[in-house]
């Protein structure tokens, strides 16, 4: 018996032995010198040879010759598909490095400009639906041809083709009247549009962070058995980029320079004539692992970190830097904000003094502090706080909200926010406090419990035994709160925060956490929504037509209605901003009278609470400067520092080796 | 009964199990609140800068209802979902990837999970077995006790928390493994297989050891329980020697169980093992799971749910129809 113990032993031993003889890693990958897939662009010269200590990537480029972002979406579903019609891998760095738009934003100025245009599209009747554009001569494809009118005027006639089909040309066919293009000379064509069109620029080419139009290669798709279902694998591209190689699970995808870059779409918006040999985009894991990858600096700049990991990982790495050395760290200047979408036609949202008792019962400073480490800038106004958009709608409008008051008489709005969070945060131990506190946002509203009970007493609320609110008829007053599940952490700590706060003021909470699907659902369904957490009015650059569009009449359903609107998810019925809307769709969008329009219309939905605003999408993006120094930041600011908007172009054309 | 009455009746359960699966699979995701329509279109506003207006997005919820094959009541579309299935066992394209078809997702995927689940479960369930045999049958040494405690703590640790373990130590202090998997595409030759390997290694020793616990309880048990059995002590009276105690008599009537725990976990490997993938980056069918449940993509629901149905109704058969040649008293009932 002695031996059968002696020989069960031996045997684990013997397992564990060969478990690690035959688990030896691997020799360090070779070069990356393979050729693409058969139908590959013109192949890139085979990297210099490193010296022989530098260390290599994964994927076998030198680490100090390749620019590593972690992606956006972890894994993609479909990686062969690179066909700009169908459901693409579009957060593999194609509208970064690969695509060429007609027109693209500078997201340092929000300004759009020519990228394969040669400037503004010239407009040609008065009814704004007829345009004029001329494209850059020099620009080439990946494979040598050159990029011509021709290439536009076949990826119009593709996108109608192919729209019973493929699912990403509704932004083409929707917008575009179809047959109204023509070719005027190989660097010029007309185009005509179903309706007025005053953002051409912004439909056509970039808005925040991708265009509706990617131009397609005529000479390569007209070749096609099938351009329509075509997955367009290692494309001929317009940007500096092409793809090298790419993970078949959908993990990561390798960029390479084109040899000749120069000749390529946005080439110009390099100064130094220094762009890195090789971008990835891969996925280093849940934060957990990534922090542990950020701290051994396997990557570059990382998406979404925690604050608490941000810090861990500094504490371990000096090299971990942020957007700006105090706080709240980072830039916050995403488009869309986050905010709650109330059901105003169920009741009691649909009482105004109930929804301005749900605003006066947040409190946001604590929220902040328990979801975000307080690295946030709040705003009251439907817009986000960001440098763009402060100037121009937000600063014009302070003395607005100051003296705006309740029909009590009772002023909301607490302009001291940002400094009343600061000493917060100093009195918890917190360092690198602004001494600007501004920096936080303008302010928001007051946390006053008193009031917000005057304004529920007012409606008929009373309180039970236990301290809570309940409705008129006498049942208690619990707030269905949808809001995202983990598929969004950020959202999810901020909306556990908000339920907890509002339970602490009497108000019953019900949180409901959901997959991304439903929560898309939910937000076009009256039955499912009662006051739903999410991100909207998106506005980057001054034209916030792009965002309220939706605010027209006809789309307000019945409260219980199972009907997906189309529009209006605030369900907000207000004639003061559907005429606003409607008026402004005829304006030049940059003009005087565009921005006063929707000054007007922030402050209706001031004056009905149709939307509570808390804050800026927090980017939490730091990034890690081993091998890469440049990245934009506070006293660099040249561009928003996120990886997957298509202006990251910036920042590859701007970022320089530090020689590690 | 009859033996062929007994194959009869448990191939129609068998078939009748994959009927009521696969219906219930296609009504299932119908009920959820998710519409891979809404999330597409979407996913295209968030692109677009929440810029699509009514109309287009009014024109867009048409089209893909068209593409996605959504339209008419949902007994018809049932209807032509059982015959593509049964007949072609065609589940459609994917609707978050559209037009790719579910099964290239899936059999892009299956390698992998199948790779590192059916050898982890094997070493787990081979290893949990032995360990636990020796440690019931010399339940007084203190080697064996060892074992056991080994057992006891392995066993309720939360599989997160042993892999998070391991990523630290072997992939962060002693950085001898990857911290994510990175495989490059190319022909399967054996420096490849290497690198798979070399990858796989962490994810693999995390499920083995988060699975030994309860292989090495269990075997214990019944080892345990078996050796105080009366055929046993005659065994031993007989002077029968120790190992062929151990082995034909405590072993053979212990493994029973175990062989049934077994073919189900094997069955259930098509499921994938989610938290693995999350952790490690690590293809596999429970991300894919995962993912097509928080799109609301139907089609890919479909496909994997039917896909582990199959599997797990197919291991329950093939035990039931072998079961016979383990245990010799169910042969002459």
């Amino acid at each position: 018996m002695k031996n059968i113990l002696r020989f069960t032993r031996i045997g684990l031993l013997v397992l564990a032995l060969a478990i690690v003889v035959g688990c030896q890693a691997p020799a360090a990958p070779a070069a990356s010198d393979a050729p693409a897939a058969a139908d590959a662009p013109a192949a890139a010269a085979a990297p210099a040879v490193p010296a022989a200590d530098t260390p290599m990537t994964d994927v076998g480029t030198p680490r100090n010759q390749t620019l590593i972002f972690q992606t956006f979406d972890r894994q993609t579903a479909d990686p062969s598909n690179m066909n700009p019609m169908l459901s693409y891998a579009v957060w593999r760095g194609f509208r970064e490095l690969g695509w060429g738009f007609l027109w693209e934003t500078d997201t340092g100025t929000g300004e759009s400009y020519g990228e394969l245009a040669a400037g503004p599209a010239e407009v040609l009747n008065d009814e704004h639906t007829k345009f004029r554009v001329a494209l850059k001569e020099g620009i080439y494809w990946s494979d040598g041809v050159e990029f011509t009118a021709d290439d536009v005027i076949y990826t119009l006639e593709t996108n109608f083709a192919c729209k019973d089909v493929a699912t990403r040309v509704g932004g083409v066919i929707n917008y575009v009247k179809e047959g109204g293009w023509e070719k005027i000379d190989d660097y010029t064509f007309e185009v005509e549009t179903q309706k007025p069109a005053y953002d051409i620029q912004q439909n056509l080419g970039v808005r925040t962070w991708g265009a509706n139009l990617v131009p397609l290669p005529k000479h390569v798709f007209e070749a096609l058995d099938n351009p329509c279902e075509t997955k367009n694998t290692n494309p001929t591209v317009l940007g500096p980029y092409t793809v090298k190689e790419f993970d078949e699970n959908g993990f990561w995808i390798l960029w390479q320079l084109r040899e000749d870059w120069e000749r390529s779409a946005w080439a110009d918006l390099d100064e130094d004539g220094f762009m890195p040999k090789y971008v990835l985009y891969k996925d280093f894991g849940p934060e957990e692992t990534r922090s542990l990858s950020f701290t051994q600096n396997a990557y570059d700049v990382d998406t979404f970190m925690s604050p608490d990991s941000i810090k861990a990982v500094q504490s371990r790495n000096d090299k971990v830097t942020t957007f700006s050395p105090t706080m709240p760290y980072h830039n916050m200047d995403d488009a869309c904000i986050y905010g709650l979408l109330m059901n105003m036609q169920k009741s009691p949202y649909d009482l105004l003094d109930v929804r301005w008792a749900m605003a006066l019962s947040i409190d946001l400073e604590t929220i902040g502090m328990n979801a975000v480490n307080g690295e946030m800038i709040v705003s009251a106004l439907p817009m986000a706080d960001t440098q763009i958009l402060r100037p121009i709608y937000l600063d014009p409008l302070m003395s607005f909200l100051e003296e705006f008051a309740l029909d009590d008489g009772y002023k909301p709005f607490n302009p001291d926010f940002g400094a009343q969070l600061a000493e917060k945060l100093a009195a918890s131990g917190a360092t690198d406090i602004p001494e600007g506190t501004t920096a936080f946002g303008l302010g928001w509203w007051n946390y006053d419990l008193d009031e917000a009970a005057k304004l529920l007493e007012g409606q008929g609320f009373t309180k039970n035994a236990d301290g809570n609110w309940l409705l008129p008829s006498g049942e208690e007053w619990v707030i269905q709160l949808t809001i995202p599940g983990d598929w969004n952490k950020v959202m999810q700590r901020i909306g556990f925060a908000l339920a907890d706060g509002w339970r602490a003021g009497g108000i019953q909470v019900n949180v409901q956490q959901v997959d991304s699907a439903e929560s898309s659902t939910i937000q076009r369904v009256n039955a499912l929504r009662e006051v739903q957490l999410m991100w909207t009015n998106c506005v980057f650059t001054p034209s916030w037509l792009g965002a309220w569009r939706e605010l027209e009449p006809g789309h307000i359903k019945p409260a219980d209605s199972q009907e997906k609107n189309d529009g209006n998810r605030q369900q907000w019925d207000n004639e003061t901003v559907y005429a606003l809307v409607e008026a402004s769709k005829s304006m030049e969008q940059d003009s005087e009278e565009f921005y006063e329009n929707g000054r007007l219309i922030m402050q209706e939905f001031i004056k009905d609470m149709s939307w509570i605003n808390m804050m800026n999408i927090p980017t939490t993006i730091p990034t890690n400067e081993y091998y890469w120094t440049g990245f934009p930041k506070a006293d660099n600011y040249y561009a928003v520092p996120y990886s997957w908007w298509s202006s990251a172009k910036e920042m590859v054309a701007n970022i320089q080796p530090t020689g590690n | 009964m009859g033996l062929l009455q007994y194959v009869g009746s448990r191939v129609m359960s068998y078939f009748m199990v994959l009927f009521i699966g696969i219906t219930v699979t296609f009504f299932l995701p119908r009920l959820m609140p998710s519409d891979p329509i809404e999330n597409y279109i979407y996913e295209l506003q968030s692109q677009a800068g929440q810029s699509l207006s009514p109309e287009e997005i009014a024109s867009m919820r048409e089209t893909l209802s068209q593409i996605y094959g959504l339209e008419g009541n949902l007994f018809s579309q049932y209807l032509g979902y059982i015959q593509r299935v049964v007949l072609h066992f065609d589940f459609g394209p994917s609707f978050s990837a559209f037009p790719t078809p579910v099964l290239e997702f899936i059999f892009r995927a299956l390698p992998w999970t199948l790779g590192l689940l059916v050898v982890t479960t094997v070493i787990a369930w081979t290893l949990g077995n032995m360990i636990g045999l020796v440690a019931g049958y010399f339940h007084d040494s203190k080697a064996a006790n060892t074992m056991e405690v080994i057992g006891v703590l392995i066993y309720p640790i939360p599989y997160y928390i042993v892999a998070l373990v391991l990523i630290l130590t072997l992939a962060y202090v002693w950085p001898i493994f990857p911290l994510t998997t990175t495989v490059r595409p190319g022909p399967l030759t054996f420096a490849k297989i290497q690198v798979i390997l070399y990858n796989s290694f962490l994810p693999a020793l995390t499920i083995v050891i988060a699975s030994l616990g309860w292989n090495i309880l269990s075997m214990k048990a019944l080892a345990f329980a078996n050796k105080e059995e009366g055929y046993v002590n005659f065994a031993r009276l007989k002077g029968t020697k120790g190992r062929t105690i151990m082995t034909t008599y405590v072993f053979r009537n212990s493994i029973l169980p175990q062989i049934t725990g077994l073919s189900l976990s094997l069955g259930a490997i098509f499921n994938g093992a989610l938290l693995t993938e999350i952790l490690f980056s690590y293809p596999g069918m429970g991300l894919l799971m995962r993912s097509a449940a928080g799109a609301g993509d139907y089609n890919m629901m479909y496909g994997t749910i039917t896909v582990s149905i199959f599997a797990v109704a197919t291991a329950v058969l093939v035990i039931d129809l072998l079961y016979p040649l383990f245990d010799p008293r169910i042969r002459f009932r």
